[in-house]
């Protein structure tokens, strides 16, 4: 192409434009901050943009307390932006991530090979490192990541139309028919969650007759959280869909009809899904990030992020101090069931596309 | 230099120019396109011929003889040389077809028989692709069905408002899918408006949404893209040559007889336009099936969007250029028919309008008894969803509430610059309209006039310059990630990468010029070519015959399309999450999406503001460029 004149015709907003295509690729494609004490933090959307998110109050308290900064950065994509930076070779902005959860390491290594993306986290230099509750143990052999808090998927029922399910297999009877509402289990956290949950109780050679009864059995199957929830349940669609063991304390705070915010754990079980943080490879501020998960693990920190994202926290009770009304209406399931990094390495993409197509009416 | 002198070069400057204007503006036009549509879209289908950077038709072969993609059809296309196999399997099918004369129920709750042919067939297995064809047929048909009423009451009525009604038809057109999805549970949800209203007369709660989601789905889309219909139809109506109809009239032909033979054929072609569009539209539809229908009711656009997810690059973009191929080859024989009109020349706005409720008698007339039936339909499908999420902005559920608005409100006053700030996403969306404006007008003509002009070859290059319009948002979106945002590799380390607003801009303006060429290109290839040689004749250049006499004359056209190009980069959502990337480019509808989460509050409050700035703003538009239409 002629360059000049496409400049010409196209005028001057469009020159800055193209002039700023042309990168050099820089070494390590690293176009980092440096070794400045800015801590520059990835994470999810709600995190920093929800009501009350925790993250506005961790940046503020950290650097009370560290002659260090934060910056917080909210990839569009996600996750799987620097997954495919990575792959790519291209630039990433960042030097830690707070919100891997156990399948994201699935997909880092499916796509970049195993232990890619995150380093492998030396412990040893956290001293609040062995607080966190042995079950959120996620597996990755590469030890990438710490969980920093971790929530419950169970269902949530109106009280006034159907009866607490007592296990997996009550949702197939005609007394729950027309009655759940899931999520796809392709793109939304729950929805996989609950996927996941059913072939814990069914194995991989029976969970896909379980869901072709609950099909017969009329469930609904959303795209995703919001959808379900805010659209289809809140406007009195269906008596009960796949959500949070957290919901009571929304319930509570927003004055809801409580009798329609009631929490059920089948099989006396909800599904774990524990999120950690972990430091990219190419991170420059290895030392402060280091120092910010030491932080976020201890005691306040751990109740704000708790009560700000309604979450469990990810250390045992005995270190962390939380609101009365958070205990009473935050249920816990009696068995936590989840699956971890071994057990879905190699099958959990398997295990979806089966579903999907089971589910995908034709 | 003297004066004299100096003003001569500059004459002389610009004459050149404007000699070499047209040619200018094509080629910038051909650069964005080949860098924004032609690039990022050619990395996405090569990937469904290349395995390991070898070609091959594995992924072909294997997607169109798969039953899940295809149904029943699959086996055709495994074997098409069976034909005795196929037809014997067909005869099969028809033997075991059955009629029956049944009663039924056709208003759930209602106990009302009507007797009804019960049709019974062993069922045919769709596939991915047939049932996709299947809901977008029927919501092509529903969108009409809804749109055509609109036109006729827009362009043969006046009333009160009818100018800024037109001006809002475009609103549906900028809503995010999840916005829409959430309007319309609460307007046909069970403890929805529409139960509440029923409820006053004692009747409800029906589960609407419940009874049957791909009709919900489908009315959805009519939602939509009725207005859409309706609005290229009015521009289409308002350019009908009174005087033509006027001379059918004094040579006898009855009101009838005139409207069939002279104004229904100049509509046809938009109302077809309109039609083949809304086909397109929601053969690729993606977000609204999701969020109502589900998983249940996929499309192939959903299955695309999985695909990817799963990087499965090369069965994804196989069934992407298999939706590719269909809907240009639908937007090629269109045009093939649009071209084939040779209509009658028109002349912008000379159509006179009766009025609406002159007086007491007239109002019960028939006709406008229908009138306002459809009125009611309009305001439950239309005003209802878009009523009840204003509602929604300002109560919780224990009652009215500022608080979602005193958020958006603290958001901005106090908000980091990492969060999302409700005056930037504004901000954004205005400037990205007008900037999409200016870029996209000037493509969507160059592109007619080329088009017009290059005599038969035309339908195929109007096909090609329609691909933003046939190609998805999903595939879109992956190949600007793939070939602009992380950059093409260039020899010597270096990178070719487009990203930012100038990214942003293009892309909208990528998305938005087919509509402008689609308002001007008929009423373009209907004018009178002596006009524009008599011009040329005295001297005048191409482009000086373009200014001066085509474009007054199609100006009805590029006001219409302008206002498109403006809703489309207003409401645009996917490729503009990509490539703002993490920086502070977001616009109105990726802040609503931001804002999402577990209480839609303040979602819903950024919403109305989005509903309302925009429809302030399509009124300016339609106001300012009525006024050059004159």
């Amino acid at each position: 192409m002629d360059r000049r004149t496409f400049i010409g015709t196209v005028g001057a907003g469009t020159v800055a434009g193209v002039a700023g295509c042309l990168t050099r690729d820089g070494g390590n494609g690293n176009g980092g901050s440096g070794d400045d004490g800015t801590l520059r933090i990835a994470t999810y959307d709600s995190m920093v943009n929800g009501e009350s998110p925790a993250g506005p109050w961790l940046k503020e308290a950290f650097e009370a307390e560290h002659d260090a900064e934060i910056e917080w950065k909210v990839p569009d994509q996600g996750l799987t932006q620097y997954v495919r930076s990575a792959r790519e070779n291209a630039e990433i902005d960042a030097d830690a991530y707070v919100g891997v959860n156990v399948d994201d390491l699935v997909r880092i290594d499916d796509e970049l090979g195993d232990g890619g993306l995150l380093r492998e986290l030396e412990v040893d230099r956290l001293d609040n490192a062995d607080r966190i509750r042995d079950e959120l143990e996620m597996g990755d052999p590469h030890g990438r990541v710490l969980p920093y808090d971790t929530g419950y998927i169970c269902l949530v029922y109106d009280e006034t139309l159907v009866d607490e399910p007592e296990t997996l297999a009550d949702l197939t009877e005609p007394a729950y028919e027309d009655a759940l509402l899931a999520q796809n289990a392709q793109n939304s956290d729950p929805g996989r969650a609950f996927l996941l949950w059913t072939i814990d109780a069914y194995g991989g050679g029976g969970y896909l007759d379980y869901w072709g009864d609950l099909e017969d059995n009329g469930v609904r199957v959303l795209d995703g959280w919001t959808e379900s929830y805010s659209g289809a349940y809140m406007e009195g669609e269906r008596a009960m869909v796949v959500s949070y063991s957290t919901d009571q304390v929304y319930a509570n705070e927003y004055d809801y009809e409580m009798s329609r915010h009631q929490v059920a754990f089948p099989n006396g079980q909800g599904y774990a899904n524990p999120e950690g943080m972990g430091i990219l490879e190419g991170a420059t501020d290895v030392d402060v990030a280091y120092d910010f998960f030491d932080f976020v693990l201890s005691s306040e920190p751990q109740a704000e992020i708790a009560q700000r994202n309604v979450q469990f926290p990810a250390v045992g009770d005995d270190h962390v101090d939380l609101d009365a009304e958070f205990d009473e209406y935050a249920h816990e399931p009696p068995e936590p069931v989840s699956f971890g990094y071994e057990a879905l390495r190699g099958s959990l993409g398997g295990w979806v596309d089966d579903w999907a197509k089971e589910i995908v009416g034709q | 230099m003297s004066d004299s002198d100096r003003r001569r070069l500059r004459d002389a400057l610009r004459t050149r120019l404007e000699r070499r204007a047209l040619s200018l503006a094509a080629l910038a036009t051909a650069a964005v396109l080949a860098i924004m549509l032609y690039l990022p879209v050619g990395v996405v289908f090569l990937e469904a011929v290349l395995e390991a950077g070898r070609p091959t038709l594995a992924y072909f072969r294997a997607v169109l003889t798969d039953p899940f993609y295809f149904g029943a059809l699959a086996n055709v296309l495994a074997e098409p040389l069976a034909v005795r196999t196929h037809l014997e399997g067909v005869a099969g099918w028809l033997g075991a077809v059955s009629v029956s004369l049944t009663l039924v129920r056709p208003i759930p709750g209602l106990e009302l028989p009507v007797p009804w042919l019960a049709l019974e067939t062993p069922g045919v297995r769709l596939g991915l692709f047939g049932f996709t064809a299947y809901q977008a047929a029927l919501s092509t048909v529903a969108s009409v069905a809804l749109g055509l009423p609109a036109a006729y009451v827009l362009a043969t009525y006046e009333f009160r408002g009818r100018r800024t009604l037109r001006s809002l038809t475009i609103l549906p057109f900028v809503l995010p899918g999840i916005m829409v999805a959430v309007g319309f549970y609460a307007m046909f949800g069970r403890g929805g408006t529409l139960n509440g209203l029923l409820g006053l007369i004692g009747l409800g709660p029906y589960p609407f949404i419940e009874w049957n989601p791909l009709a919900i789905v489908i009315v959805a889309h009519a939602f939509y893209n009725a207005p859409l219909v309706a609005r290229v139809t009015v521009a289409a109506w308002e350019s009908v040559d009174r005087r033509a109809v006027e001379t059918a009239r004094s040579l006898g032909a009855g009101p009838r007889r005139a409207f069939r033979d002279v104004v229904v054929p100049q509509l046809l072609p938009a109302v077809l336009t309109g039609a083949l569009l809304t086909f397109i539209f929601t053969f690729m539809t993606f977000p609204i099936v999701l969020a109502l229908g589900g998983l249940q009711l996929a499309t192939v656009e959903v299955w695309i969007y999985d695909r990817v997810r799963q990087l499965a690059y090369g069965e994804a973009a196989t069934l992407a250029v298999l939706e590719t191929l269909l809907s240009l080859g639908l937007t090629y024989a269109y045009l093939r028919y649009e071209s084939a009109q040779s209509g009658l020349a028109r002349s912008a706005g000379s159509t006179a309008r009766r009025p609406l409720f002159p007086d007491l008698r007239t109002a019960l007339s028939p006709r406008r008894l229908a009138i306002v039936g459809y009125g009611l339909v309009v305001l439950v499908v239309f005003v209802g969803p878009m009523a009840s999420l204003i509602v929604g902005s300002v109560t919780d559920g224990s009652g009215l509430t500022g608080r979602h608005y005193a958020f958006l409100l603290e958001r901005q006053l106090e908000g980091a610059s990492y969060q999302t700030l409700p005056w930037v996403a504004i901000r954004n969306s205005l400037l990205f309209g007008v900037a999409t404006l200016a870029v996209a007008v000037p493509m969507g003509v160059v592109i007619s006039v080329v088009t017009a002009r290059a005599g038969r070859a035309g339908a195929v290059v109007d096909a090609l310059a329609m691909l933003p319009l046939a190609v998805s948002g999903v595939v879109f979106g992956i190949g600007l990630l793939r070939g602009l945002v992380f950059g093409v590799p260039l020899p010597g380390s270096w990178r070719f990468q487009v990203t930012g607003a100038v990214a942003i801009v293009a892309a909208h303006a990528v998305a938005a010029y087919p509509f402008v060429t689609r308002n001007v290109s008929p009423l373009l290839a209907n004018l009178d070519p002596a006009m524009v040689e008599s011009a040329r004749a005295l001297g005048a250049s191409r482009y000086r015959a373009l200014r001066d006499v085509e474009l007054p004359l199609v100006a009805s056209g590029i006001v219409a399309g302008a206002a498109f190009a403006f809703a489309i980069s207003i409401g645009e959502f996917s490729s503009t999450v990509i490539l703002a990337g993490s920086r502070d480019t977001y616009t109105m509808p990726v802040a609503v999406e931001r804002y999402l989460g577990r209480r839609p509050g303040p979602a819903i409050a950024m919403g109305t503001v989005l509903l309302f700035v925009t429809a302030a703003s399509f009124v300016v538009v339609d106001r300012v460029g009525g006024r050059f239409e004159r």
